[in-house]
């Protein structure tokens, strides 16, 4: 029953996300398609919102983990910091080093990982990871990298600063197919490694005793888990800068619909993710144009609300 | 030879660097069902946690079904011994089918008990789809009970597995423990404070700071005397070990 919900969900997503290629400044109808439609919806329409699906779906399974490892329902890759060390790793490599020893998907991904350890590190009291001291860690720590962030660039040289700019306001106006295969990779490698590791991600939430209990071995699945939603954080960030709100948003919607048991919540997060930023960002292109709105502003509009609502409904869980 | 479920020789553990337990030795026989009572601080727990390979001892040695605990990997101990702590989280997202189907993890293949099997022990069937956030204190415990019966384990490790239960369902579940105990040769070592409850299992551990101060069959054991000294109650004080002979007067005035 919760399976063919799942399936319905995935199925209903990326329809959704191929539906929303058609809408822009230019409405195009799908039956009746001339060259110049045709050419839009290869060159511009198809990349954008493919990098739009990925993006959006990494943020919402990671997400989805990030929200059952740290066992706190306000966990995402935005709030916890995760985004931000994405980002000013990435930033430092284009700003500072000038010509990259390394591709950007993998400082991004160092960057991740290593906010990641340290949210870990500030949030664990005596008694273990303490989910008030892992946010305000992790909100801590964004405004740090954040402080950073605004610092390199006012040093920066136009050129990077043009760059790092375009990268943080989470705008896909610039998606091609050619940021799609690095992401994709990083993408893939943490869906499968999270998937791999799902039983863990269950078991976790029901804190350290029991998943060791259960014959788990807690510090290694949120090591796992950690690097899964840091490879996922650093394609997101890799491909289209910082947009928040779709990792708090998804998983709570996810779990409404097909319950919170990860082999199942995982994917459909991942799907639901990415059609909420092909949603966004074809609303942000068509409702002004022809100026546009940057998918990001879209999300967090949607994502603000919600998240005060989940932060005033009491006794509400994971 | 049968070997013991449990086999704690000359255990030593530190609570940090301060001395805690020291030189605790004693034995469950598989298919035992036995309580570990003392006060709070008295090592109950840390007993509980040490033989579920939660915490390691300073000293001494562990051996589960005769094999040293540490020897086991996860799963393999996971199959010979569940554990279910004294504090449980209500606030999780999962159902209670959810919940009580990850007791089956351990088990590659088919676990020995199903889901619902295990609902049904625990009494729980009509709840497999309720939330475990809507859950009442004892349906909460009752549902992770059956996760950890669904485990399927040699030897059930349950920190208070009572508080929190109305008396029926105190009654029920040490009926269920029992009985899963004599059908399946189940060993279950449990801690508790109710000296009424204790009275039903087969044997206790009477402990209090670290250290073991008493053992036998409850109704030996139980003495007036032996609680007195356990919960450090005086005289006066004690009167709540007779049932019957109605609350003293308070001869200490109260300010």
């Amino acid at each position: 029953m919760k399976s063919t919900r799942m399936l319905l969900a995935c199925a209903a997503a990326l329809l959704l996300a191929l539906a929303s290629v058609f809408f822009g400044p230019r409405l195009i109808n799908p039956l009746a398609l001339d060259a110049e439609s045709r050419q839009i919806l290869l060159l511009l329409r198809l990349p954008r919102s493919a990098v739009a699906f990925l993006m959006g779906g990494a943020l919402g399974a990671s997400g989805f983990i990030l929200q059952g490892v740290f066992r706190n329902p306000l966990a995402d890759p935005y709030i916890l910091g995760l985004s931000g060390g994405a980002s000013l790793a990435a930033a430092l490599g284009i700003l500072l080093v000038g010509s990259l020893p390394l591709p950007l998907p993998l400082l991004a991904f160092a960057g991740a990982l290593g906010a990641c350890a340290l949210v870990a590190a500030l949030g664990r009291g005596p008694e273990g990871l303490r989910p008030d001291r892992l946010l305000l860690g992790g909100i801590g720590l964004g405004f740090f990298f954040s402080a950073v962030l605004l610092l390199l660039m006012t040093l920066a040289s136009d050129g990077g600063l043009k760059r790092t700019i375009l990268w943080m306001s989470g705008d896909l106006s610039s998606a091609n197919w050619e940021l799609i295969p690095g992401g994709l990779v990083l993408i893939l490698c943490g869906l499968m490694l999270a998937l791999a590791r799902s039983q863990g991600l269950n078991v976790l939430s029901l804190g350290d005793d029991i998943a060791h209990g259960l014959g788990f071995n807690p510090g290694r699945e949120r090591f796992f888990l950690f690097v899964a939603a840091s490879l996922m954080t650093a394609a997101a960030v890799s491909l289209g800068g910082t947009v928040g709100f779709i990792g708090l948003l998804v998983p709570h919607a996810v779990r409404h619909l097909v319950g919170a048991d990860a082999r199942r919540a995982l994917p459909v997060s991942f799907f639901g993710g990415g059609a909420l930023l092909c949603l966004a960002d074809s609303l942000g292109r068509t409702l002004a144009a022809p100026l546009e709105i940057p998918a990001g502003v879209i999300v967090a509009l949607i994502g603000a609300p919600w998240f005060i609502l989940v932060l005033r409904k009491k006794g509400y869980g994971l | 030879m049968a070997c013991n479920m449990l086999d704690f020789t000359d255990i030593a553990f530190d609570f940090s660097d301060k001395p805690f337990i020291a030189g605790l030795s004693f034995a469950v026989a598989k298919g035992e069902v036995l309580g570990l009572i003392g006060p709070n601080g008295a090592g109950k727990s840390t007993i509980l946690k040490l033989a579920a390979g939660l915490l390691k001892p300073r000293a001494g040695s562990i051996r589960l079904a005769g094999r040293p605990i540490a020897a086991y990997n996860g799963r393999e101990r996971a199959r010979r011994v569940a554990y279910l702590p004294q504090q449980l989280d209500a606030r999780l997202p999962f159902r209670v089918a959810e919940l009580v189907e990850m007791g089956g993890y351990p088990h590659l293949g088919k676990a020995p008990r199903e889901t619902f099997e295990a609902l049904r022990l625990a009494g729980l069937e009509t709840k497999a789809d309720a939330p475990l956030g809507q859950l009442s204190g004892g349906e909460l415990r009752r549902a992770y009970l059956a996760m950890t019966l669904r485990q399927g384990a040699d030897c059930l490790l349950l920190d208070e597995p009572l508080a929190g239960l109305d008396l029926k369902y105190q009654a029920e579940l040490l009926q269920l423990l029992r009985g899963i105990a004599a059908r399946t040769g189940t060993t279950v070592v449990m801690s508790l404070h109710d000296m009424g409850a204790a009275l039903w299992l087969d044997r206790l551990l009477a402990l209090k700071e670290g250290e073991l101060i008493g053992a036998g069959k409850p109704r030996e054991l139980l003495s007036e005397g032996l609680i007195r000294k356990l919960f450090d109650l005086d005289e006066e004080a004690a009167w709540i070990f007779r049932p019957g002979a109605g609350l003293p007067e308070r001869k200490s005035a109260t300010p």
